[in-house]
């Protein structure tokens, strides 16, 4: 049996190779000056000096922070309720809701984001309803609110099926004993369902707030050109700057900020399903 | 049960739906859209799709796209079930550091995990491209399949293996005939999700690919810039494609109960109408893409042209006669910037043919990357203007043959704009808070920075730092004061639209506005503009020379450039074709901004200087970062 083992010895160094290198990359290139290569190695910590000691930096990382948050928040009202609902239906019903909401996720994020742009142009479909109740004069597009709205658009299906998935293993007559009890539908729902849905909710916002927070597309597409955040930054630093060091600094500035959050994450996870225990 | 909430429910449900299928719907209406526009529906035709046929660039993106997919979904499938079941196995210390690595690409922000490859491939000097790309899906594809086989191995009883080979199975018997069958929807949700991943990718495909590879994100990226309904075409066929996998996915496990009750060959038969599925779609791209027919003695049969040219800069046809009359095929790959181009070739990324501008290809000759042309293979020299020739970058043209050239100029429109206050102000009418919210700027540093320049009465090549300095002050109080765009080329359809009431553009996208609109009118500041001028070189490392020469006459001559010229809107450097579309009855009779002007004296060609370009490259990064906060 033990022979078995062996198999998983290529992909060991593919993953060395593959996934971790990467990582040291980017972390050796963010410590390196500007113009240096690999062999003439020598060490320097001006990009993170400069990121930190400017405040537009500073406050482009604030906003996206911010949008993250906001579309996290977003999110978490708009999914738990449906999520909740799907949960409750019967299982043929419940098959079907989560094909409908599935199906878009398959459906290229691209595409989706800018089937957006027509929606919301000027004189678009959602200018033209909102005219009618006289609301159609501000522009749409190129706007943070398109932007949030691209974003809630793209990664609400991530919350609404985590919380399904937690929602629909719950015991049911853990519902009815919490009823015989004497708990009302309020107290029901604080005390039991909410605690229980916990794990889906913190998976769900994990997987809403990492993407929301480095998406650089989805501001380019619908914030139009001059709509900055933390990722837009990182591209232009590779794509059009040329300054591979500083935007490597950035890259790992987000990525330990986000290591930061998850692991917080789940320590918040891990003690309430302590509690659960006790 | 919780009857009384139910029809709340239901609205919500339907609400919701109505939300993700919205756009969905949206942009398959209007991929039947007889007319251009993306808000209007004027009548049903299939234009669209016959322009996606027709777009090479469309169906092999299409083809990039399911190729990568299937191929990174089936080896990340077999190494990742391989893998697991041998991590399954392995001393529990690996075991604990490898879920820490599987979880980088998970854990991590796409760009970070898409900058990580990207810099793995330029260190270790592997030539960006299709090869790229599949290795970096695989690599993130592999960590979901595990995750999802996993628990499946987990659950089964671990002296299962054993047992099979007490028996007398050898362990590759024992591994087929045993353990796999036991974890197959374990591998089969790993591989859909694989999949997924594969098709949906766009972020990390954007950093690692090279050399014209392009999928279907990176073209709906590249091409969203401009209305374009065949995109909504080619998304409404993916749609298709998709739902019909997924529907067949769904049904087959149903099917299969129906004609045979709880067998364990079930299982196994959830696998098959999937993979026929994928296939299936495999088959409709590869179809599509090899449409094209071929045919034989021509000079450059088979051969690859990899031109590196700026987004809408060629003709409807120039290509595909090229391709036609030389049997070779043409890869064309497109930057919005010269920046952007110069980081790829610096890179080592290489091409036969890039179209730089002026400033640009002086510095690709003083950092030594180009080749010089052979005088005896191009023959096109004459046909051209002699403005565009001998110009300061390369005075001999030993390197390069001009492309467009033009002027850099003020886009209004005339019922908004008041001419006097163009005449008056120059390029100061930006700061003029009388058309605030309602100005367009330009994404170039170099043409925002020469705006700014002229209008404070400076030389747009200045070295001195005090003078950037005072530009860069005139930029921020222009995109904090008065509520700017900053564009690229959504400014065209946009202007076209008259959306806004000005903007920074360059003289050939003016002619095309002004050809659809004929409230806009162009105009160049007295203070002076930048002549700009755009040309073919061959880089050094080019792999194909013969070939890029044969492009350049091709593109020279009077037929390449009329298509060229007259479907753009640039001004061609064919003197012929000048005269043609601006004489009389030509497409750009009588439009300003066609013929470059020659009688101003402040007007300037730049000059490339290393220091002053790292100036204004980190200033322009700051008022666009200055921008984005004041909005």
């Amino acid at each position: 049996m033990k022979r078995f083992s062996q198999l998983a010895w290529p992909y060991l160094v593919w993953a060395a190779l593959m996934l971790v290198l990467p990582m040291a990359l980017i972390a050796l290139y963010s410590v390196m000056e500007p113009g240096n290569s690999i062999i003439s190695f020598s060490f320097t910590l001006e990009h993170y000096v400069k990121f930190f000691t400017d405040q537009d930096f500073l406050l482009i990382l604030w906003r996206s922070l911010l949008i993250a948050v906001k579309t996290t928040i977003i999110c978490l009202i708009l999914g738990y309720p449906v999520a909740y609902f799907i949960a409750r239906s019967r299982e043929k019903v419940q098959n079907i809701l989560i094909l409908c909401i599935t199906i878009p996720m398959w459906i290229n994020m691209l595409v989706r984001t800018y089937a957006w742009i027509g929606l919301l142009s000027e004189g678009g479909l959602i200018q033209r309803i909102l005219s009618l109740f006289g609301l159609g004069d501000g522009e749409l597009l190129y706007t943070e609110g398109a932007v949030l709205l691209g974003m809630v658009y793209n990664f609400l299906p991530f919350m609404i099926l985590q919380i399904q998935t937690s929602l629909s293993k719950m015991d049911h007559s853990l519902l009815e004993a919490s009823a015989d009890l004497g708990a009302g539908p309020v107290q029901t729902f604080g005390r039991v369902t909410l605690p229980l849905s916990l794990p889906g909710v913190i998976n769900g916002i994990t997987l809403v707030f990492l993407p929301a927070v480095s998406s650089f597309f989805i501001p380019k597409l619908l914030g139009g050109g001059q709509y900055f955040l933390i990722g837009n930054m990182i591209e232009n630093q590779f794509i059009t700057v040329g300054e591979w060091n500083f935007g490597s600094a950035i890259s790992m500035i987000m990525a330990v900020i986000m290591m930061l959050l998850m692991m917080a994450v789940r320590k918040i996870e891990i003690r309430n399903q302590g509690g659960k225990e006790e | 049960m919780n009857k009384g909430k139910r029809p709340f429910g239901k609205i919500l449900m339907i609400l919701m739906i109505l939300f993700f299928y919205l756009p969905i719907g949206y942009m398959i209406i209007f991929s039947f859209n007889d007319g251009k526009s993306l808000t209007s529906f004027t009548g049903f035709s299939l234009r669209w799709y016959r322009h996606m046929l027709e777009s090479q660039d469309m169906m092999e993106a299409l083809y990039t796209t399911f190729s990568i997919a299937i191929l990174a979904t089936f080896i990340s499938t077999v190494v990742g079930t391989i893998s697991a079941i041998g991590l399954s196995k392995s001393k529990k210390v690996i075991r604990n550091v490898m879920d820490q690595v599987n979880n980088l690409p998970m854990m991590n922000p796409e760009i970070v995990t898409a900058i990580g490859f990207m810099l793995l491939f330029i260190t270790f000097k592997i030539e960006k491209g299709y090869m790229t790309m599949l290795l970096a899906h695989i690599a993130f594809c592999i960590p979901y399949v595990i995750l999802s086989v996993m628990p499946k191995i987990r659950s089964l009883d671990p002296n299962l293996a054993d047992a099979a080979m007490d028996l007398g199975a050898t362990p590759w018997q024992a591994l087929t005939k045993v353990i796999v069958p036991q974890i197959t929807p374990g591998i089969v949700s790993g591989a859909l999700i694989a999949f997924t991943m594969s098709v949906d990718d766009f972020i990390i495909s954007y950093f690692v690919t090279g050399r014209g590879v392009k999928n279907l994100s990176i073209v709906v990226y590249t091409m969203s810039k401009r209305v374009n309904p065949s995109i909504n075409a080619i998304s409404t066929l993916v749609v298709v494609i998709i739902t019909i996998v997924l529907v067949l996915i769904n049904l087959a496990p149903i099917l299969a109960a129906k004609s045979r009750k709880a067998e364990t060959v079930g299982k196994r038969r959830r696998l098959l109408p999937a993979a026929a599925a994928v296939f299936a779609a495999a088959a409709v791209g590869i179809c599509a893409v090899n449409l094209g027919g071929g045919g034989s003695n021509r000079p450059f049969e088979g051969q690859t042209l990899h031109i590196y040219n700026w987004g809408e800069y060629t003709g409807e046809n120039i290509i595909g006669d090229f391709e036609e009359e030389t049997g070779a095929s043409v890869v064309m790959e497109n930057f919005d910037s010269n920046e952007q181009m110069y980081i790829k070739v610096a890179n080592g990324e290489s091409y036969d043919i890039l179209v730089p501008s002026d400033y640009m290809i002086q510095r690709l000759i003083e950092e030594d990357l180009l080749q010089k042309l052979d005088p005896e293979k191009i023959t096109c020299m004459d046909l051209l203007a002699d403005a565009v020739k001998g110009l300061p970058y390369d005075p001999e043209n030993e390197y390069s043959v001009p492309y467009f050239w033009g002027t850099v100029g003020i886009v209004y429109d005339k019922n908004k704009v008041d001419l006097e206050d163009l005449e008056k102000e120059g390029f100061n009418i930006f700061l003029d808070e009388k058309y605030k919210g309602d100005v367009y700027l330009y994404d170039s540093e170099r043409d925002s920075f020469m705006m700014a320049l002229k209008a404070l009465g400076y030389s747009m090549n200045t070295e001195n730092e005090q003078e950037l300095q005072e530009a860069y002050d005139w930029l921020v109080q222009c995109v904090e004061t008065m509520d700017t765009e900053i564009v690229t080329d959504e400014i065209i359809d946009n202007m076209a639209q008259g959306r806004k009431a000005l903007g920074l553009i360059y003289s050939g996208d003016a002619s095309y506005v002004m050809a659809e609109n004929p409230d806009m009118g162009y105009y160049m500041p007295e203070s002076g503009t930048n002549l700009w001028s755009d040309a073919m070189v061959i880089p050094k490392n080019a792999k194909n020379p013969e070939l890029a020469h044969a492009f350049i006459n091709y593109a020279s001559e009077y037929d390449g450039a009329y298509d060229n010229s007259s479907y753009v809107g640039y001004t061609s450097a064919n003197q012929e074709v000048m005269d043609a579309l601006s004489g009389e009855g030509g497409d750009y009779e009588g439009i300003n901004a066609y013929i470059p002007r020659s009688d101003n004296e402040n007007d300037e060609v730049f000059v490339y200087n290393e220091d002053t370009k790292k100036i204004i490259s980190d200033l322009w990064s700051r008022v666009k970062i200055a921008a984005s906060n004041a909005g």
